[in-house]
């Protein structure tokens, strides 16, 4: 190799360093151009999962709703009609009714938490197992801010990390840099709900002499103010006090599915320590 | 150059959400980080490195994790890609698949140092470990189709005038 391309080879790869270094602490220090970069970047992709998502809704509505009946006989053709539109009209009652089903559990959370909340649709997940969020196609157009909690029907899914002008970012309670006040609801026994990655967490800082045992469930302390409390959490699927140290380790699995959220509201709160 | 970086961050915004919409959660691969290394074996080094920092930027841009760290890793498979290219034959499937999984592995490895000098807490080496090798190992066991895509593409952009590089790389 000639001495002008060893040279090139150390420049790039000094280059590279450097920018990778720089964009890393920048990160750290939350700047606020990469935070631009990375909403106009959001912003110029998202529409098109938003689209397509739609999209490919709509089109499995087409093919469960029509193309699998194709094929019947000629002379059932009336009944084939009426049939693929009784199954049409069955799909869309279905589909009516679990949004309907989905929609009065968000109702009654949001009567529940008594705080103001706003609806908003999951349109994206990181797909990395590096990180674990979520993004919601609600804003800062519509009033979302940095830290404001995100409930579903069945418990507690995360925080809002970043805003967007149409989007936002959820750090879901599985991520690994997710930490929250939590305590058993049998015996009140606090603790900090860490998340684990995938779709686990752990309940940390529990003395090993604490009454816990699997099944019980885990909800919001409302300490620290970040989620209402009595909020559930998750469901305990394991306690091993056979580790070293004075603390027990305790498995959370949250009992909603973080991995197939479709409609979540966020309380517009951020610091329910100082509601009152 | 401009026509291909397009065409190709395109393809990998497609791959982006195809993993997004379709595979996600059920099936877990890193495509993008393989379209990537297979950009990276390919003769042109500028469309490569744009390629990295162009899929690296929209990757982090939807993680939680610190910006940049999916643009290092996308830029670490591309150097490691060089490294395969200058160093190994990559003729066969055999060795194209050995070589991703090696590179996709050293990527683990490298973010989960950065993320560990960033004093972040990245997932141990045991945790989510059969997951992970199953992701590896799956995504790996893809370098074929992604091969062929990666020529096709070529061959298209040349069909119609562009070439991705003006001529082979002096090694």
């Amino acid at each position: 190799m000639r001495p002008r391309f060893r040279f090139r080879a150390s420049l790039i790869i000094t280059a590279t360093l450097l920018l990778i270094i720089s964009l890393l602490s920048l990160s750290l220090k939350r700047s606020p151009i990469l935070e631009k970069v990375e909403g106009m970047v959001v912003s110029l992709t998202a529409p098109g999962l938003h689209g397509l998502r739609y999209v490919g809704r709509s089109l499995s509505g087409v093919w469960e709703g029509y193309f699998y009946l194709v094929g019947v006989q000629k002379e059932n053709a009336t009944l084939r009609q009426r049939l693929q539109e009784y199954e049409q009209k069955e799909l869309r009652y279905q589909e009516a009714q679990h949004t309907l089903a989905r929609l009065e559990s968000l109702l009654s959370l949001k009567k529940q938490v008594a705080l103001p909340v706003t609806g908003a649709r999951v349109i994206a997940y990181d797909p990395s197992l590096w990180s674990r969020c979520a993004l919601l196609d609600q804003g800062e157009d519509h009033g979302v801010k940095r830290g404001q909690p995100v409930l579903s029907a069945g418990g507690i899914v995360g925080r809002i990390l970043e805003v967007y002008p149409h989007y936002s970012k959820v750090m879901l309670i599985v991520d690994r840099n997710s930490g929250a006040d939590a305590m058993v609801q049998r015996t009140r026994v606090r603790g900090i709900l860490q998340g684990k990655g995938a779709n686990r967490c752990s309940l940390g800082y529990v003395p090993k002499s604490a009454d816990v045992k699997a099944g019980d469930l885990v909800l919001a302390s409302g300490l620290g103010g970040v989620f209402p409390k009595g909020q559930v959490f998750g469901k305990i699927s394991g306690a091993n006090k056979k580790t070293p140290g004075v603390f027990q380790e305790i498995e959370v699995t949250p009992v909603v599915d973080l991995s197939a959220l479709e409609e979540v509201v966020v309380v517009k709160v951020v610091n329910l320590a100082a509601t009152p | 150059m401009t026509v291909p970086v397009i065409l190709f961050s395109l393809v990998g915004l497609g791959l982006f959400y195809f993993q997004n919409l379709l595979l996600f959660p059920q099936v877990r691969l890193r495509l993008v980080g393989l379209f990537l290394f297979y950009v990276g074996l390919r003769p042109s080094f500028s469309l490569a490195f744009s390629l990295a920092v162009v899929l690296g930027i929209l990757q982090d841009s939807f993680a939680t994790t610190p910006f940049g760290l999916h643009l290092g890793a996308a830029l670490l498979l591309v150097g490691m890609a060089r490294f395969c290219r200058r160093r190994l034959l990559l003729q066969k499937i055999g060795p194209l698949i050995i070589a991703s999984l090696a590179a996709l592995t050293l990527q683990e490895m490298g973010v989960m140092l950065i993320l560990m000098l960033l004093g972040l807490r990245p997932l141990a080496l045991s945790d989510l470990a059969s997951l992970r090798s199953l992701e590896i190992l799956a995504t790996a066991a893809l370098a074929p189709l992604m091969a062929t895509l990666v020529i096709g593409l070529e061959n298209f952009l040349s069909r119609h005038g562009w070439h991705t590089s003006r001529s082979m790389p002096q090694e």
